[in-house]
């Protein structure tokens, strides 16, 4: 079975993950399941006879389970085998022929959550917040984002038309992008201020601890261990991925202790994650890690670990609040159903589900005017039908991240911070925040 | 099994009918059956693994009937916006409904600002003889306060079985003045109908919804109006369509057979030619000796409401005025599922005699008044129509949206009523000419009023907020 942490109703929904699957062999109906069952099979065989029109059968069954399954909670889903290889490709990291951009739905629409680095996309001058209301002839309006993804990806070399609505006048633009191979790098680095070592993460796909690693090795290397004042883990609006790549991601940075526990119903769900010794690459340099609203689900456990291992000073906003595990159950020629199995709690037994991480040292970025109020996400807490956890649930937070480094007031004061001068000391916000 | 015109999403949720369903369930096994058995067992196979998935792996122990309850739903409202399934709970309330009568106390009453307010008792029944009025807040019911309930828990509270008794608490007037009613309930009949003398010459009559009493409701009605008003002076019916959503398709046959002596009323079809259904007028069924009639609709008229007035239009018996009404030209049977429920399944469409499917077209008045809307309302008063849920069954091209649903409360307002009055008096206006001028041969006279008023406007109407209880 594989088990994933999946991507977050946040957005970037090229969803998801997997591992090898079990054979998933058909457990026998228990006893407890088979009134309801038969409840159900009379409802589908009486439509399936007396519908004013034909029914499609799979159409209806498929319905049901995607009925069923947003009764239970926001992150199960069922894959169709289309989606599931969608899901397979991002996870492993693959290549696709695209424009290069991340973006998810806002009201109907798609809105550009910001153009990857040196990709078409970006070379044509796409830019973050846009919003795309036509793809070649088709409006937006009424697409599914994975609808209007699957429009915009195709085979390089081929062009597309975007119409995209920018800024808040809505100016229309036409943009014509050819196609390129993206790959998509779920670890990008630089060497900030010339001693620390920059590393931002965006999404945790089988390809994510490689890159680390290798990001990490290159700090080492130059400007090399006696200068480099620490680093800095940017997780900002990274939804989350594969449970184990965040362990391994942590135990780069610590060398003992809990990283992770896991709860379900049954005993075979309820896990702990140790770090190994050895495997700490980071030779005990200060860490900041940069969490946002939009940090969710792998990126919350990493934060968690190294917050309650008191190994990494975390700054910016509070996270989304995913604390739940879903894991992709493999259901052969039909695809495969992703399901939440389990719970999970930081070293310290708390369960950050629909409450997110507190960062030590709260700083907000300046939204720019015509952003505002639409670059926070709502968080857990909000989604519809979330699994509970106690009284005090705590809604989302500001998900912004300024594309010019030089006003990024999060990562100004990470840098200060490891530059031993004490960011802004206690929280303070920026001076015109937009409250 | 029950076929039934379901009621619509209009608003006001009641439903449904009853003619007698042939026993054909039992239908032959054939070869393309047994093949067809593979695949529903393939796709019953997929559900079953999901099912099973869901309960033994999913993080909390699940409710099972509820994952069946939106499996199933997830899986009819995948068909069109009208098919449903029906808890126990809402089955009986269905029943309560279409039945047009409950033991209850006779009160109608509404939710204001979190309190349960009796807009009127209903003449005769136990509430009225108690002396329960217009504008008593109720506090309590039997030990229970109303605070925080619904307007739901509150009416299913003060029903119940006919000889029970109820307490209520009353507060009446400025001063909040506390009461103590003891009230034994009583059959309640649910007034569909409603009429009166209007103008000293016209029979005005309201059917707000088809139920099982509607029928003999318009009987009595129009009885009573034919003692009021001298033949000699009687100039004809208004009957008021509007903002009714629908109900029992057998009912709807019964109104419009009151206003015709022969032809078809409707035929239904389902996905088998076998199962077309022709409804005819009885001979000697017309009630209306032959008297002018006017049938007021608007974008709340929907389902066994257009299968009257289409009858009417197309038979040219009737003048329609008002708006384009709701177009849900689709047939709901009601299958009971043992003690679980029903499902509401689509299972025809319904063609006018002369065979046109209004399903998401709506029918055309002959002759188009819009209401004059208060500003508050403007834009709220439209409904989206049929052709605008999502999931409905299409008709081809020229599909059309919703209408205006307002009707005025002070009758002095009623544009559509006083051009349905002036019609009948004969009163010479530009803008009502008979539809019959077509059948004496003349031109085409519809004559489409001022359009200027807002179409699309979204939000549908809620026609009435009031639950007889």
């Amino acid at each position: 079975m594989a088990r994933g942490i999946s991507y977050l109703a946040l957005g970037v929904a090229f969803g998801a993950a997997v591992a090898s699957f079990a054979p998933g062999g058909a457990t026998p109906a228990a006893p407890s399941g088979v009134d309801e069952l038969a409840l159900f099979s009379r409802v589908f065989d009486k439509a399936r006879e007396f519908y004013v029109d034909k029914p499609d059968d799979n159409k209806m069954v498929v319905a049901a389970i995607n009925g069923m399954l947003a009764s239970l909670d926001p992150h199960s889903a069922y894959l169709d085998a289309k989606a599931l290889n969608d899901f397979q490709t991002t996870m492993k990291g693959e290549e696709f022929g695209g424009l290069g951009l991340e973006v998810m739905q806002e009201g109907g629409l798609v809105r550009v959550v910001s153009p990857i680095d040196d990709t078409p996309a970006a070379r044509a001058g796409m830019m973050s917040g846009d919003i795309i209301t036509r793809i070649d002839d088709t409006p937006v309006k009424g697409l599914t984002l994975k609808e209007a993804v699957d429009k915009m990806r195709g085979p390089a070399n081929t062009s597309v038309r975007l119409e995209v609505s920018r800024g808040a006048a809505k100016e229309t633009r036409e943009f014509t992008i050819v196609r390129e191979i993206i790959k998509v790098l779920p670890v990008r680095s630089r060497l900030e201020s010339g001693d620390i070592g920059y590393i931002r993460i965006t999404q945790f796909n089988q390809q994510t601890f490689d890159g680390l690693q290798t990001a990490i090795a290159k700090f080492r290397f130059a400007p090399g261990g006696d200068k480099l004042k620490g680093y800095i883990l940017d997780l900002r609006n990274n939804p989350g991925g594969l449970l184990t790549q965040s362990i391994e991601v942590v135990n780069a940075f610590v060398d003992h202790g809990q990283i992770v526990s896991t709860r379900g119903r049954t005993v075979d769900q309820f896990q702990e994650y140790d770090a190994r010794a050895g495997a700490d690459l980071s030779q005990g340099k200060p860490l900041v890690v940069l969490i946002n609203g939009g940090s969710a689900s792998a990126s919350e456990i990493v934060s968690g670990a190294l917050q309650d291992l008191g190994r990494a000073t975390l700054i910016g906003t509070r996270s989304f609040g995913k604390g739940s595990v879903q894991t992709v159950l493999s259901l052969g020629e039909n695809g495969a159903l992703k399901l939440t199995t389990a719970r999970y709690y930081t070293p310290s037994g708390r369960s950050i589900q629909a409450k997110g991480i507190e960062p030590d040292i709260k700083i907000r970025e300046n939204v720019p005017d015509d952003l505002k109020g639409k670059v926070d996400t709502k968080g857990e807490a909000s989604l519809a039908g979330h699994l509970k956890n106690g009284d005090d649930e705590k809604t989302g937070s500001e998900a912004y991240v300024p594309p010019d480094p030089a006003n990024d007031t999060q990562l100004i004061a990470a840098v200060e911070f490891l530059h031993g001068r004490s960011p802004t000391a206690s929280a303070k916000e920026p001076a015109h925040s937009d409250n | 099994m029950i076929r039934k015109v379901s009621y619509l999403a209009v608003g006001v949720a009641i439903g449904a009918v009853c003619a007698g369903w042939t026993p054909q369930t039992v239908s032959a096994f054939g070869q393309s059956a047994l093949a067809a058995a593979a695949d529903t067992y393939r796709e019953l196979n997929l559900f079953g693994d999901v099912f099973d998935k869901i309960r033994n792996d999913y993080v909390e122990k699940p409710d099972e009937s509820k994952l069946i309850e939106a499996a199933i739903n997830g899986m009819l409202s995948s068909l069109d916006p009208h098919s449903s399934y029906m808890d126990a709970k809402a089955y009986r309330d269905m029943q309560v409904q279409t039945k047009g009568e409950f033991g209850g106390l006779g009160i109608e009453v509404t939710e204001e600002d979190g309190l349960i307010k009796v807009v009127s008792p209903i003449d005769d029944t136990p509430a009225a003889k108690a002396g329960i009025m217009s504008g008593d807040i109720i506090a309590g019911i039997d030990d229970t306060p109303t605070q925080g309930m619904t307007l739901d828990q509150a009416v299913d509270k003060m029903r119940g079985s006919v000889n029970s008794s109820v307490r209520l608490k009353i507060l009446r007037g400025p001063t909040k003045t506390v009461k103590e009613f003891k009230i034994v309930r009583d059959i309640i009949k649910v007034q569909s109908v409603r009429s009166h003398v209007e103008a000293d010459d016209i029979g005005y009559i309201r059917i707000t919804q088809f139920t099982e009493q509607t029928a003999d409701g318009l009987k009595s009605a129009m009885e009573k109006l034919r003692a009021d008003v001298p033949a000699d002076k009687f100039k004809g019916y208004i009957l008021d369509l509007r903002n009714n959503p629908g109900g029992l398709l057998d009912q709807s046959i019964d109104v419009a057979n009151a206003f015709l002596d022969k032809g078809e009323i409707v035929s239904t079809r389902g996905r088998n030619p076998d199962d077309a259904q022709r409804f005819n007028a009885r001979p000697g069924g017309d009630l209306s000796g032959g008297n002018p009639l006017v049938v007021l609709i608007n974008g709340g008229s929907a389902s066994a409401s257009e299968i009257v007035s289409g009858a009417l239009q197309d038979h040219k018996r009737a003048t329609l005025i008002g708006t384009r009404s709701f177009g849900k030209g689709s047939v709901q049977t009601i299958m009971p599922l043992g003690q679980d429920g029903a499902l509401r399944l689509t299972t025809a469409r319904y063609y006018t005699p002369s065979g046109r499917s209004i399903q998401a077209k709506g029918i055309d008045p002959d002759i188009e008044i819009l209401e004059d809307v208060p500003p508050d309302l403007k834009g709220k008063d439209d409904t989206k129509g049929e052709a605008s849920l999502k999931g409905h069954l299409t008709n081809g091209a020229e599909e059309k949206s919703g209408s205006q649903a307002y009707v005025p409360t002070d009758p002095k307002d009623d544009k559509q009523l006083i051009a349905a009055v002036d019609l009948l008096h004969g009163v010479k206006r530009a803008d009502i000419v008979p539809a019959k001028a077509d059948a004496a041969g003349a031109s085409p006279a519809p004559t489409p009023a001022p359009s200027d008023a807002p179409k699309d406007a979204p939000a549908p109407a809620k026609p009435d907020a009031a639950a007889p209880n």
